[in-house]
């Protein structure tokens, strides 16, 4: 027999860099070997019939930039001048309409307004413009790039049950997050790094009173290989990357050399393909081993870009250096890049906190989006910005005109996309006056439901939906078979929002 | 238009259809169609969804999962018409090609059916159109055993399935696999560890027969046994020792795990072994190891997140518990019956609520107050132990029975003195200080009988926090205890930070500690003259949070205090503890003596044994209703407690709880329960599952490689008592299991992933048997079973990237002792962010119920074996033992084969591995700094009077050793 050929058809499906020639995913690989070589009946597999893209992506990756904790859409985007009037007045009841809040201010006496104390200004978008705060001097000047929405919605009202929502689908542990769907629906397309990587950003006012969770990049009940891979900006960037102080790359090849050696005896003797495939990885480990230190190595890097990101960018572990770090990802064709940013839970001290938390990001978001666009990879480049729930009105806790708290608000926030396909300088969906619900272009509050789309409202679903389109995905056919049942990254809802793209 | 009713509404939406593909295409159709078999499968993926189960969306009147309604006559019309295919509509529209016509309907996301599952359709409407119930739901019956069976060849009722199996796809089973590869499949299938070259020559050495079957009961008697079986059992139920959401704190049920491998250790009978699980609380009496299994009802991640809403988690919990008992016993997915009927099975809404009404009444608050030890708990001792407790209390009393009861009056009522009463408490702070030096030692106002004071309330007995407020400063405490006579009393203070006591002026205590509370208090003797006496405390915090916790006398005084109470309001209770106190507080004497030293065995067991989290019944039931899409605010109906129609009943007289629904999983009318066991230690023995969907037995679930031989066994663990045991015995003393496990060109193109066993296993070990190999290869391995979990080596900042700051496990803490090298089911398991190791080699999270690991072949595997520290360390022990129990080269490297690889090397390998150690003392020997640098790593005693330059160049031996595909991998 020759193991050899087997191997070659065999081994796609279990690696986790995939080929670039092919750029197939596991998905995809299913059909193409038609599931004959791979099981019975293609159990386990992927989507049946549907081949990965569906059709002509618009982008070819993704960076996310998670704002972790829930920003406050009203001090940063979704301007609500008249608030100023309804200070230490109560929420009316027509407003809040019965709603469900969290148990951290249900127990509330009162329900006062707390209208933003920062100032917004109206920026050229080229078309109506967009408000945006004096928190955000450098992504105010980007918003020409910027589709911002300011109506999306989830049904979480807690930190836990959110983020694994937004990220995964589901409120519960145990499904695949957003970048393992993507790895496994369209692989790889790139020979020496992961094809789903994570960057978790320090918080310079070290306020990072909420948790992130392995799930929030792990795989569900995908096959492991799709799990998001951490790069750290201290220690081995890679787990384990690095070789033993006494184990220089001439000894590691050489042992790598007898390893296998060792295996190709296996191999013949046992002709497991799987033998082959091990033998592969190795090659594949020791490229890693390579092309990690490269990517991280900065030295290239021009005074002027260091300029455009903010001086924070030269201390690895910044979002400021997370960004520059996720050009050159993207740069070298890493599909999926997530940067987690903590710290936006601000039910208390909102004007001590919120600022050092925007001055983070700002610089570096737009910086991001203008370095991408000077390459020319913005257009190939989905970009999105937010968290995982927004924040309310109401005061939490003492409120004064200078400082107060916001608690949780899952029925309308504002998250932002740029490149990749959507539309550029618009701004989608309007809340009501107290930022409270989405409303109709006419202002009447709409009362969204998961189970059909309504125009103007985007839930969790919905963007999850639209940013598979982008990839080229059809988020309907972007299946898995688990427990008999086909499960998808947006369960049985989310609405590809046409009215975000170009 | 007449055909439109058939399928009802029709889709509009060009749908983009993918390029169909028919991974069956070049499988032969069968002859005679089996329903379940062959057309089940079509009809419930393609089908049911819209024309099944589930009444609420039956499109067009159509149910295709009942044969009365596809074959119903609908105006001379039939979707099926028994034998007559032509006649039947269903082949029209399957192969209809206009997209208002097709199914599945082209907005469905499905493919066309392929011209195999038309044929298939087809021969079976012609053979007369007969449903079969679904096999999985009809009670396993023993098939009898194929016949034709080469002698040979059949070792036990296996292999005969199992060559049946092979003739009909023309294929020959593999000859037995050789005797070194026997014993470490053997033993890597029992323990999870590698057979050591000792055991490896006393079995390739026996020559009388019955070898192989004492080589296996060895393994099978082996304590390491238990715990290899539990690792696959911990990973269904969830097992972690965090609570798994949001603050993702500490949680103390490790004894859960325990009892788990002294269960598989003991062989409990699998029907104890889940009854004791999901209603040990409910049996008559329960024994602690009973409540102990009932953790697992606490197993589902739980949260305290601030501004959570009970109800919802009430409801979050129970599906969790719900849906987990239904995947690990029942194979079973009720969750997707939660917000409508199953598409596929027959489970209603109604149905799966019913289910819930089982678990939701356990008296456990829904959230876990980010406690260690969420109420209800219970000690965890052992049998052994509470035995020993049931002997030392019966002593205890019949020592009480020799006092006298006029003695022990008398002594009680002349021995009482009242303890001090104890005024109001003043509070002067906080005084800052430079350091904590200055903060503690510095003489402020108080001590000089100055400052301000207000009044502040502190209890006795209680913690009394943030009496500082800042860090490095103090503050003071005074009050007034006023003594009935001069005496001395017992002082008891817990302090955060340090704390000093002054009685009447006098300094009678200093401690000058950084702790926090909780920590054992410290003892003051405060010589009270009758009268007033001024206390005055001193709290010095350095940082964080502070306090203060007081209390006075000691436990037999306070004991003395409250009995002297009971004497006017229970007289009887009066007696019994003046008894009790008079042998604790009284004359010494041998009696006395003994008395105490018994009480001091029992608090010192108490608090040696830690807790555990158990499941207890709520007096009455909470009520339970059909929640509107699975929605915990939108109730509907009020539902009782019910087993699913399809599966069966209640056993008679089993009461309509936890307990009767336990008894009715291991009952008769239960058709799951014992296959769904037999099919997930068959995937853990095999690779693979007889039933390779071993979370889904339901209709969509696979159809069994071999169903006679899954009801076989099915039946006869039932009968064997439910002997886990003999059952695993079973399977690996069949031919079936001890094949050679190569391949060749036609056994991979017609039984690619070995579901036929035409040939023996061979699988990549799983991530903790690759850990635990290599520590025990090299000796390393500390083995201890049970305990607390450890934390091993870990790169820094995994945790601390991602925790809530105020966690109890948001910085990772790493042991420094030999608590490193146990077996990785000790790990410490962090649900949030489980070990790298575990992650990287397909361990799951253990938030979710899993049943079936996936097996992948990464080259972040690769990095984990090269450069892990444990990985490294373990290379370098075993380098050091190499050079000390041998002498030669070829001394070492035949031992170094035999004990990696359970075989000596071949020649070839041998010769490359010389050249190899060559290459490397070469290069050591010129870089001798790179050579002690490598010799050094990890934390286990260096031999230092072996030279490094050796030390690493065996390492680079083992390394390569440890990094082989053979090494890794079950074969």
């Amino acid at each position: 027999m020759d193991p050899r050929r087997e191997f070659e058809l065999m081994m796609t499906r279990r690696q986790l860099f995939g080929k670039a020639a092919l750029g197939v995913g596991t998905a995809a690989l299913h059909t193409l070997l038609g599931g004959s070589l791979l099981g019975l009946a293609g159990s386990a597999s992927a989507a049946q019939g549907a081949r990965f893209p569906n059709f002509a992506p618009k982008a070819k990756r993704v960076i996310y930039l998670f704002m972790n904790g829930g920003p406050s859409q009203m001090d940063l985007w979704d301007y609500k001048p008249k608030m100023v009037d309804e200070f230490d007045k109560d929420l009316p009841d027509q407003i809040r309409r019965g709603q469900r809040i969290t148990t951290m201010t249900s127990g509330q006496a009162r329900f006062p307004i707390a209208p933003s104390r920062y100032k917004f200004t109206k920026h050229d978008n080229g078309g109506d413009g967009v408000w945006v705060s004096e928190l955000l001097p450098h992504t105010s000047k980007i918003v020409r790039e910027l589709c911002v929405i300011k109506s999306m919605w989830t049904e979480a009202i807690n930190h836990d049950p959110a983020v694994t929502y937004i990220q995964t689908g589901s409120q519960l542990p145990g499904r695949p997050s957003l970048g393992a769907w993507v790895s496994y629906g369209l692989g790889s397309a790139n020979k020496d790094l992961p094809t789903y990587v994570v960057l978790h950003s320090k918080v310079s006012s070290g306020k990072v009173d909420q948790a992130l969770f392995t799930r929030l990049w792990g795989t569900g009940f995908l096959s492991s290989e799709h799990q998001g891979v951490a790069l750290r900006s201290g220690g081995d960037p890679v787990l384990y990357l690095s070789d033993p102080e006494g184990v220089d790359r001439q000894t590691r090849r050489h042992m790598l050399d007898d390893v296998s050696k060792l295996n190709e005896l296996q191999l013949k003797e046992f002709g497991d393909p799987e033998i082959a495939a091990r033998i592969k990885q190795y090659e594949m480990a020791y490229r890693l081993q390579a092309s990690v230190p490269d990517l991280m190595d900065m030295s290239s890097e021009t005074e002027a870009t260091y300029e455009l990101y903010g001086k924070e960018a030269r201390e690895a572990g910044t979002f400021a250096a997370n960004c520059l770090l996720a050009r050159r990802l993207a740069e070298r064709g890493v599909r999926f890049i997530q940067i987690f940013h903590r710290g936006w839970d601000q039910h208390g001290n909102l004007a001590g906190d919120l600022p050092s938390q925007c001055k983070d990001v700002d610089q570096a978001c737009a910086a991001l989006i203008m370095d991408l666009k000077q390459r020319g990879l913005l257009d190939e480049t989905l970009v999105i910005w937010g968290g995982e729930f927004g924040r309310t009105v109401y005061c939490q806790g003492p409120l004064t005109r200078e400082n107060y708290g916001r608690d949780h608000h899952p029925r309308c926030f504002t998250m932002w996309m740029a490149g990749g396909g959507v539309k550029p300088g618009t701004v989608y969906g309007e809340t009501d006056a107290y930022s409270y619900n989405i409303v109709d272009t006419d202002g009447n509050p709409i009362n969204p439901s998961v189970d059909h789309f309504t125009p103007g409202a985007v839930h969790i679903h919905d963007l999850n939906a639209t940013v598979l389109n982008q990839l080229g995905v059809d988020h309907t056919k972007l299946t898995y078979r688990y427990q008999g049942r086909d499960f998808r990254l947006t369960d049985v809802h989310g609405h590809v929002v046409k009215e975000l793209l170009i | 238009m007449t055909t439109r009713f058939f399928f009802g509404v029709l889709a509009t939406a060009l749908g983009v259809v993918g390029v169909a593909f028919s991974p069956d295409s070049e499988l032969p159709i069968p002859k005679k169609i089996d329903f379940n078999r062959d057309v089940r499968p079509i009809l419930s993926d393609n089908c049911y969804k819209c024309h099944g189960p589930d009444a609420a969306v039956v499109a067009g009147d159509l149910r295709l999962d009942q044969r009365a309604s596809a074959v119903k006559d609908r105006r001379g019309e039939f979707v099926i018409k028994p034998k007559h295919s032509a006649d039947s509509t269903l082949l029209e529209r399957v192969q209809d090609k206009d997209p208002d016509y097709q199914m599945p309907p082209p907005d469905s996301g499905k493919p066309r059916l392929s011209e195999r599952q038309i044929e298939i359709l087809k021969r079976w409407i012609d053979q007369g159109a007969e449903y079969r119930e679904h096999w999985a739901f009809v009670p396993p019956k023993p098939a009898p055993l194929p016949a034709n069976v080469p002698s040979t060849w059949k070792s036990n009722p296996i292999d005969a399935f199992v060559y049946q199996g092979l003739v009909e796809q023309g294929l020959k089973p593999e000859p037995s696999a050789d005797r070194n590869t026997l014993v470490r499949r053997v033993a890597l299938t029992l323990t999870g560890l590698p057979p050591s070259p000792r055991e490896v020559e006393q079995f390739v050495n026996d020559k009388k027969p019955g070898a192989y079957e004492r080589m296996l009961d060895r393994y099978l008697a082996s304590p390491r046994y238990g715990e290899h079986q539990a690792r696959y059992w911990l990973d269904a139920v969830r097992y972690g020792d965090t609570h798994g959401l949001h603050l993702d704190n500490e949680r103390g049920i490790y004894p859960y795990r325990d009892w788990v491998i002294r269960a598989f250790n003991q062989d409990v009978p699998y029907d104890d072994f889940v009854t004791w699980q999901l209603a040990g609380d409910l049996l008559p009496d329960p024994t602690t190891e009973q409540l102990i299994a009932t953790g697992y009802i606490r197993m589902n991640p739980t949260t305290s997140e601030g501004g959570a809403i009970e109800a919802e988690f009430l409801a979050k919990n129970t599906f969790d518990r719900v849906d987990t008992t239904s995947t690990v016993l029942l194979g079973l997915t009720t969750g997707c019956a939660r917000c409508h009927d199953h598409k596929y099975d027959p489970i209603t809404q109604k149905d799966y609520f019913q289910l819930y009404a089982y678990f939701n009444s356990t008296a456990e608050n829904p959230f876990d107050g980010n406690e260690l030890y969420p109420v209800p708990t219970t000690r965890a001792y052992s049998p052994e132990q509470e035995a020993q407790r049931k002997q030392w209390q019966a002593k205890l009393s019949q020592l009480e029975s020799k006092v006298s009861l006029a003695v022990a009056e008398s002594w009680l009522t002349t021995a009482y003195v009242p303890l001090p009463v104890i005024g109001g408490w003043k509070i002067s702070g906080p005084y800052p200080g430079a350091n904590f030096d200055a903060v503690h030692g510095d003489v402020q106002p108080p001590e000089r009988g100055e400052g301000d004071w207000r009044d502040v309330k502190i209890e006795v007995g209680k913690p009394a926090p943030s009496l500082v407020g800042r860090e490095n400063a103090s503050a003071y405490v005074k009050t007034t205890l006023t003594a009935k006579e001069s005496r001395t009393v017992e002082l008891r203070v817990g302090s955060d930070d340090g704390v000093r006591v002054w009685l009447n002026g006098n300094l009678v205590h200093d401690n000058k500690v950084l702790r926090a509370f909780g920590s054992a208090p410290d003892k003051v003797a405060l010589p009270l003259k009758q009268g007033g006496n001024d206390l005055l405390i001193k709290v010095s915090n350095s940082g964080g949070g502070d306090g203060l916790s007081i209390d006075l006398g000691d436990p037999v005084s306070q004991q003395i205090e409250k009995t002297i109470g009971l004497k006017s309001t229970d007289p009887a209770g009066f007696l019994s503890a003046a008894r009790k106190l008079y042998l604790q507080g009284g004359p010494k004497n041998a009696l006395s003596t003994e008395y105490q030293g018994i009480v001091a065995k029992l608090v010192s067991q108490e608090s040696a044994t830690p807790l555990t989290l158990i499941a207890r019944e709520l007096p009455k039931p909470r009520e339970a209703f059909v929640l509107k899409r699975g929605e915990y605010d939108q109730p509907t109906d009020k539902v009782g407690r019910g087993i699913p129609k399809a599966l069966g009943k209640l056993p008679p007289g089993a009461p309509n709880n936890r307990l009767g629904f336990a008894q009715w999983v291991t009952s008769p009318s239960n058709p799951l329960a014992a296959r769904v066991f037999v099919n997930i230690l068959w995937q853990k023995n095999f690779g693979k599952g007889l039933v390779l969907t071993s979370e889904d037995f339901g209709n969509q679930g696979e159809w069994p490689s071999h169903p006679e031989l899954l009801d076989y066994l099915a039946v006869r663990f039932v009968k064997s008592g439910w002997s886990i045991k003999q059952l695993q015995r079973m399977m690996l003393t069949s031919n079936a299991f001890r094949q050679r496990s190569s391949m060749d060109r036609v056994k991979l193109a017609k039984d690619p992933e070995n579901r036929l066993l035409s040939r023996g296993p061979r699988f990549r070990l799983d991530a903790e048997v690759i850990r635990d190999q290599a520590l025990y290869v090299s000796g390393l391995l500390r083995e201890q079973v049970g305990g607390r979990g450890f934390k091993p080596y870990q790169p820094p900042g995994l945790w601390e990237a991602i925790s809530f700051v105020e966690s109890t496990t948001s910085r990772y803490e790493q042991d420094f002792n030999d608590s490193i090298y146990r077996r990785s089911l000790y790990l410490f398991w962090k649900r949030t962010s489980p070990h790298p190791t575990m992650l990287a080699f397909d361990a799951p999270m253990r938030e979710s119920c899993v049943v079936r690991r996936s097996r992948t072949n990464t080259p972040l595997q690769a990095l984990v074996t090269m450069n892990e520290t444990a990985f490294l360390e373990s290379q370098r022990v075993f380098a050091e033992r190499l050079q000390r129990a041998f002498l030669t080269d070829t001394a070492r490297l035949d031992f170094a084969f035999k004990a990696c690889l359970g075989r000596p090397a071949a020649a070839s390998e041998a010769n490359l591995m010389r050249s190899a150690l060559k290459r490397y003392r070469a290069k050591f020997h010129r870089d001798a700094g790179a050579a002690a640098a490598l010799a050094g790593i990890g934390l286990a005693p260096r031999e230092t009077s072996l030279p490094p330059v050796e030390t690493a160049t065996w390492m680079m031996i083992a390394s390569t050793l440890f990094n082989t595909d053979e090494f890794l991998t079950q074969h």
